[in-house]
């Protein structure tokens, strides 16, 4: 161990060097960590491009397939669909969550807690077999005794069993995002907007929505993510999706591996252009806040 | 069913018997006062001795458990039929409330739109107020706090008295009868007081109705027209500032007087 004194730097001598700059220290651990992550990749690539098990030629043949694409078509109007639906649910169970009236907010935690607490991919099969619960919906007295009715597959053809049990789904989810944003807004910004004369509906979609977006925005950009990911489990009824498209081409041509592949591929780069779009939404509803950050940095 | 004859000209706020908990604490015990139009009543008291929350009852922000306030002849919140108090509808509530200006210790600007934008959201959303007209309005009271240059201003952009001096503005723009002002000064940097104590000294030569809780006993006593003191939930004491502030008689407010002074 090097004494205090015996480390003293003679001043003039410093001032006299031309870069004073600290030369970095090696640091044995990262190199190493390095060069085993350099080797990993390296094996990774070569067993992805040597393994013709992988069959890329497969791939590119059917990455722009019109079944496939076709596919890809159905995975993001599924998607699309059962996000409008949660996001437009959940905005309105979270105000219920905070009404006055308590049968409201029963009702609201009720739906919460059935639609969390059961996996998505049983919802999805109930509203798959729908037309066996209820084998007829119309207008009427319960128990039966209809005034007009329709065939329940015919109303609700597969497709929409398929956005219903994924947007119900994901609108418990939403609501609690949204529940969240809400009650992150201070109180004196709606005290504020009171004593103006703004009434309520004008309080929440002036005042408190646009602040509690940012708080939003975020978690939804996942919850999109994830939604893009989970409209996969529709397979179990029979919509040809992006996941049903490969699979039953994979069902003819036994080709499942450059197939799985290529439902991947498209996949990892819709979620990829997802989550361009949400960083650009962050951006857009940090307004007035970020602005501020941005001032004093 | 005739409703008796009403005053023609009520006193802008009237306060009788006003009682109001939290839970097990009584906050007012029984407030009544009068206030006439172009008054400025500074509102004094220790903390906890219940100035927020009677103001707070006088833009029904916080009901009143027995008594009542009237503002211009009006309840707030309600409306007299076959001898009951029955809830005035929201949209009521909101329009008599309009007529109400506040502003809060802590400025409550909202964050997300621009100082202009602050200033005309209620004349265009509440008044219906053309958006180009409501601009223009809005400039003008902008210039009278002395914020022109700041309309395309983000508040986290401006200081705490600009802030202030903003949130004062937007309650303008409402053209309000009456304006509360909730420790306006307290949470501003002592440099930055002047700046807003100024724009309600202007604020009440031009003849508007201001309640104003404040510990602020410069302005009380050169501005106020009357001066009330607050004490657990009663006014102790009430005059013209020179003598509430300069000669008070009662025990508390000497008690209080001595630690603000
Ligand atoms: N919403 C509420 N719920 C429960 N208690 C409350 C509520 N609002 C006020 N109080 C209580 O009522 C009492 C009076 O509060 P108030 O805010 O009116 O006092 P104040 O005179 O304005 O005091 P300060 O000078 O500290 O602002 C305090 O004890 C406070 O804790
Ligand atoms: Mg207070």
């Amino acid at each position: 161990m090097t004494t205090g004194a015996a480390m003293r730097v003679d001043a003039e001598q410093l001032a006299g060097m031309a870069d004073t700059r600290l030369v970095r220290r090696r640091r044995i651990g990262a190199t190493l960590l390095n060069v085993v992550v350099a080797l990993l990749v390296v094996a990774a690539v070569v067993e992805l491009v040597v393994n013709p098990n992988f069959d890329w030629p497969i791939v590119a043949r059917y990455l722009f397939d019109t079944n496939v694409l076709e596919g890809v078509l159905v995975t993001l109007e599924l998607t699309v669909y059962a996000m409008v639906i949660g996001l437009v649910l959940g905005v309105v169970l979270a105000v219920l969550r905070q009404s006055r009236s308590g049968l409201a907010r029963g009702a609201a935690w009720s739906y919460i807690w059935f639609f969390r607490g059961t996996p998505v991919l049983v919802q999805v099969l109930f509203w798959g077999f729908a037309a066996s619960l209820f084998p007829r919906v119309g207008i009427g007295l319960p128990g039966g005794l209809f005034l007009v009715s329709w065939d329940t597959n015919a109303v609700v053809p597969i497709f929409a069993a398929a956005v219903l049990g994924l947007g119900l789904n994901e609108a418990a989810y939403m609501a609690e995002i949204v529940r969240g944003g809400l009650l992150s807004v201070p109180s004196g910004q709606t005290e504020a907007a009171r004593t103006l004369g703004l009434g309520h509906a004008e309080t929440l979609r002036f005042v408190i929505l646009p602040q509690a977006m940012r708080v939003i925005i975020p978690p939804i950009g996942n919850q999109v993510i994830s939604m893009l990911k989970m409209t996969s489990v529709v397979l179990v009824i029979g919509v040809a999706d992006l996941l049903g498209s490969v699979t039953e081409i994979y069902a003819r041509n036994y080709r499942q591996i450059a197939l799985l592949l290529v439902a991947s591929i498209w996949y990892l780069a819709l979620t990829t252009l997802l989550t361009y779009g949400q960083s650009r939404l962050e951006r857009r509803f940090g307004r007035g806040i970020s602005r501020l950050e941005d001032d004093r940095a | 069913m005739p409703e008796p004859a009403l005053r023609a000209d009520p006193p802008i706020v009237e306060i009788r018997d006003l009682h109001k908990s939290f839970g097990p604490i009584e906050v007012l015990q029984g407030i009544d006062l009068t206030i006439g139009r172009g008054e400025v009543v500074c509102l004094l008291g220790a903390s906890g001795s219940g100035k927020s929350t009677m103001l707070r009852c006088i833009n029904h922000l916080e009901q009143p458990d027995r008594g009542f306030v009237l503002v211009d002849g009006m309840l707030v919140g309600g409306n007299v039929r076959d001898g009951r108090v029955h809830e005035a509808a929201p949209t009521e509530v909101a329009e008599r409330r309009s007529r109400i200006g506040m502003v809060f210790q802590q400025f409550n600007l909202f964050p997300h739109m621009t100082v202009l934008d602050n200033v005309t959201l209620a004349p265009v959303r509440v008044k219906r107020v053309g958006r180009a007209a409501a601009q223009a309005a809005a400039r003008t009271l902008l210039e009278r706090v002395g914020l022109s240059a700041k309309a395309d201003a983000y508040p986290g952009q401006l200081s705490g008295g600009q802030q202030q001096r903003v949130a004062i503005a937007r309650a303008l723009a409402m053209e309000p009868a009456l304006m509360l002002f909730d420790e306006p000064t307290s949470a501003l940097d002592p440099e930055l007081v002047g700046e807003v104590l100024d724009v309600m000294r202007d604020l009440a030569a031009s003849g508007m109705t201001m309640i104003v809780v404040t510990h602020e006993m410069g302005f009380a006593r050169n501005v106020a027209t009357r001066a009330v003191f607050l004490d657990d939930g009663l006014i102790v004491e009430q005059g013209p500032p020179e003598q509430v502030i300069g000669a008070p008689t009662h025990d508390r407010t000497r008690a209080f007087l001595a630690k603000v002074l």
